[in-house]
């Protein structure tokens, strides 16, 4: 009894000095190593390197702006008339039931107006976007598309590319673990599946997640920018290591690009077995046409 | 009106047959706010077990960490971590928000407010209160299996949630304890139905009801249709993992089988959706209530507001398909659910006008009732607003499954939902109990929980913008979130901040209930509505005779009373203004 009482006790102390040192860190940076970043600089999001992200962005912003605005009416009702109708400064309350014509119409007119300003609003810009650019898939009959395919598992992700012969789920495709290079400035189209769970191909450079499904294939499309090294996620709870499902993106420019796969190629072709059944994972690549899209 | 006499049992005499197989409606609400209560104490803990992981990964947890984890040191390892964000949603929707909105008030309110004596059938409300202790008792045992509870995530979505990803029985549990729960729901549902439609007093239309009522019957009405579907849900993931059947199993590699685990997905929002208007539906209905009755002026369109709430509860059902966005619905398919998603917002804005418009030119008193009824208009405010990022598709597609969504629905169904239950139970204490609660600490309860609530769900908003994503154990693996380590200790501060305040609750009401003062005065808010009109506590079955209701429940504030009263009864003739 008397141990568990000390326990307690030590456990006790234990949150005080916590509280304190958190403290501390939040003023020095410690921990985090980002000491000089403002509160303002640290709830922006990771740098866009994508061509579209900067669309997702604009529409975050624009809807901020609009919900400041009709927020702020909300507060200025709330806190207003808490403030002058109070039972202090007014004894004699204005008995309505709020069903005359005009008290209808500003409650229509406030209805309407977020719909419409807001609601509307927004939507005829996010659906214009995502009809436009999300899921405009590029043509891959006309377009010169850089392809490659993701099978998600617990907890790791493998990506293929097509090798010399340009050929999915055949005997010279290189496969990578954990790690997606891709050249700058093309579109890239990424088709995916998942082994066991479901799991979520997140790209927060990009503004962007899809999820990986056991049993059928997804895709996403876009184009990445600026060469760099990023961090890949797993956004869907995938089990208990869900949170150590990383894989490094690496943007390369096209010439960078082009010696780096070049390399990987000719290795594919030395260093795979063809006998190993389990590297055929991939599946014949699902084109996207002209005439499929307008068909969907 | 009554069109039927209801059947009067013998008081009963026994602590048995008064606290445990009681057919009073009453006790069973009593019942159920003890339950909810322990619930929420249970699920509270387990948030802030999961916020000191976020902020102090590696830090022993405080307290009751030493004997919870002895192996690890008092840290909290992962698939424990899993269990408790699990266990933490499960505990917090269907055992601690549902029978605290749902079950207490709805089974208090509902006679009481439209002058029955009981509910239409007794006995299925008996039953319903014991199938939700047996489901709970499920639930904690989940907690106790060889593997541990389940550990899926509150949807627990398939194929995580089959034996591919939770091969422990903790899952199956999980499911049938929902399965359960959804049987006690739904009977539950039938009975509030049946009772609004055949109880109410004569001379009550829909339109006299308080608003409380209409909350709660819309809740009922959505309730009874959508817990099945859940169940349904609910049964086939039971099948799948103990009969290997494969309704969610898909795929040629780990998984196999000609299923679908999207299936699954859809089965849940279906349900999933309405379940947040089931949530809030009550509390929407409790605070139009109480800002009237505290600004001492009739609701501002009262009808209105009923309708709004009506036509939400329609809407409610055809949205579901914004939670799937990122399963990559067909493109047809997400425009119009973004686009009916977005709909909701006319009758939302209507009934916040008409809450705005019942403040305006009244005579507003600050007790703690109305305080927390304020702090609802507040933070759903916030909640309704921030949904809109979520609605739109492409903003959904980079925050969908971050904090955002989490503060977002925290703000919506948590906060909201938290605050509109505390304005019941310090608004109706002393007909429950015929105590009152204290005043002074009422209030502060209220201003420390809305400084921490705010801490914690706006920090979540702006981490989830960040990008930090949901479910993590350790976020700062992951080099883009390192900086937001600052934020996650401000958060879980804020936390705990709110969980220590709920002490003083806590204390409060316990103090209160077994030792308190008694309150005198049958009416101490001076309200018109029926459960006013009798002693406090409310006696065996409520009214001596059936009360004949002349006129609206907000009848407050006419200058041309001649009573000295400000308000009228329901029971009372409507003096024209």
């Amino acid at each position: 009894m008397t141990s568990l009482v000390f326990l307690m006790m030590e456990g006790f102390m234990n949150l005080i000095s916590l509280f304190f040192e958190s403290l501390i860190m939040v003023g020095s940076g410690q921990r985090t190593g980002h000491s000089d970043m403002s509160f303002w600089q640290r709830i922006q999001p990771p740098e866009d390197i994508s061509e579209h992200g900067h669309l997702i962005e604009w529409l975050f912003n624009y809807t901020t702006v609009l919900n400041i605005f009709f927020f702020a009416l909300v507060c200025a009702g709330l806190f207003g008339f808490s403030y002058f109708y109070s039972a202090k400064r007014n004894t004699k309350p204005y008995y309505t039931y709020g069903n005359k014509k005009s008290h209808i119409l500003v409650a229509t007119a406030i209805g309407l107006s977020v719909f419409l300003a807001i609601d509307m609003n927004i939507t005829r810009m996010s659906n214009n976007d995502y009809v436009d650019v999300f899921t405009n898939w590029p043509d891959e009959e006309k377009e010169d598309v850089f392809r490659v395919q993701v099978m998600a598992q617990q907890w790791a992700w493998n990506f293929r590319y097509a090798g010399k012969d340009g050929v999915f789920n055949s005997e010279d495709d290189v496969v990578v673990l954990n790690e997606l290079r891709v050249p700058a400035g093309k579109k890239i189209v990424v088709q995916m599946i998942a082994k066991d769970v479901i799991h979520s191909l997140y790209l927060p450079n990009a503004r962007r997640k899809v999820d990986a499904i056991p049993g059928r294939i997804t895709r996403i499309w876009f184009i990445l920018n600026k060469p760099g090294l990023y961090d890949i996620a797993c956004a869907e709870m995938c089990g208990t290591y869900h949170y150590r499902m990383q894989a490094k993106l690496t943007v390369y420019e096209q010439s960078e690009f082009n010696e780096w796969m070049a390399e990987a190629e000719t290795k594919a072709i030395e260093e795979n077995d063809p006998e190993n059944l389990e590297r055929y994972w991939g599946w014949t690549w699902q084109k996207t046409t002209r005439k499929e899209i307008s068909m969907k | 009106m009554a069109f039927y006499e209801q059947h009067i049992h013998p008081k009963p005499t026994t602590f048995i047959s008064k606290y445990i197989f009681s057919f009073d409606h009453k006790v069973i609400g009593k019942q159920f706010l003890w339950y909810g209560i322990l619930g929420l104490g249970l699920g509270g803990i387990m948030a802030l077990m999961i916020r000191w992981a976020l902020a102090f990964p590696g830090e022993a947890f405080p307290l009751i960490g030493q004997f919870m984890f002895p192996e690890t040191g008092g840290v909290i390892p992962p698939d424990t971590y899993a269990m408790l964000f699990t266990m933490h949603g499960t505990i917090m929707i269907f055992y601690a928000i549902t029978p605290i909105l749902i079950g207490a008030f709805g089974n208090f309110c509902i006679p009481l407010m439209i002058g029955a004596r009981d509910m239409a059938f007794p006995l299925m409300n008996m039953l319903s209160f014991h199938l939700a202790v047996l489901s709970a008792a499920l639930l904690v045992i989940s907690l106790f299996v060889p593997l541990g509870a389940a550990a899926s995530g509150w949807t627990a979505y398939p194929t995580l949630s089959t034996l591919i990803g939770s091969p422990g029985t903790g899952q199956t549990f999980w499911a049938v304890a929902i399965f359960v729960l959804g049987i006690s729901s739904t009977m539950g549902a039938i009975n509030y139905i049946t009772t609004v439609i055949t109880l109410r007093a004569p001379g009550m239309g829909y339109f006299d009801m308080p608003l409380t009522v209409w909350g709660l019957w819309l809740t009922a009405i959505l309730n009874a249709i959508f817990l099945p579907v859940l169940g349904a849900g609910g049964l086939l993931l039971v099948f799948d993992r103990v009969f290997g059947t494969q309704f969610f199993l898909a795929g040629a590699a780990a998984t196999s089988g000609t299923g679908d685990p999207v299936l699954f997905q859809h089965v849940f929002w279906i349900f999933g959706h309405p379940e947040v208007y089931i949530l809030i539906l009550p509390a929407w209905g409790m605070v139009s209530d109480i800002l009237s009755f505290f600004s001492r002026k009739p609701a501002f369109g009262a009808k209105a507001t009923a309708l709004s709430m009506t036509s939400i509860t329609i809407l409610s059902t055809l949205v579901y398909g914004h939670h799937m966005y990122t399963t990559q619905l067909s493109p047809l398919l997400t425009q119009t659910f973004m686009t009916l998603t977005m709909t909701i917002s006319i009758p939302s804005a209507i009934f916040f006008a008409n809450w705005l418009g019942t403040l305006w030119k009244g005579s507003i008193r600050f007790d703690t009732p109305m305080l927390f009824s304020l702090g609802v208009v507040f933070v759903f405010g916030l909640g309704g607003l921030t949904g809109l990022y979520l609605g739109t598709v492409t903003t959904d597609l980079y925050l969908h499954d971050t904090y955002f969504v989490v503060g977002h629905f925290h703000y919506t169904m948590a906060a909201s939902v938290l605050f509109g239950s505390f304005a019941a139970i310090y608004f109706w204490m002393p007909k429950m109990f015929g105590k009152m609660l204290n005043e002074t600490w009422g209030k502060i309860h209220f201003w420390l929980t809305m400084l921490g609530l705010n801490g914690v769900f706006f920090g979540m908003l702006f981490i989830g913008y960040a990008g930090m994503h949901r479910r993590l154990y350790d976020p700062f693996v992951y080099e883009f979130l390192q900086h937001l380590v600052p934020i996650n200790t401000f958060i879980t501060w804020s936390a705990i901040l709110m969980g220590l305040t709920q002490i003083i609750f806590v204390v409060n009401f316990v103090h209160a209930v077994f030792w308190g003062k008694d309150e005198t005065d049958p009416n101490p808010w001076k309200v018109g509505t029926l459960e006013w009109t009798i002693p406090s506590p409310a006696p065996n079955y409520n009214f001596d005779k059936i009360p004949v209701v002349k006129c609206g429940p907000h009848e407050l504030g006419n200058p041309n009373l001649t009573t000295g009263r400000d308000f009228q009864y329901q029971t009372e003739e409507l003096v024209e203004a």
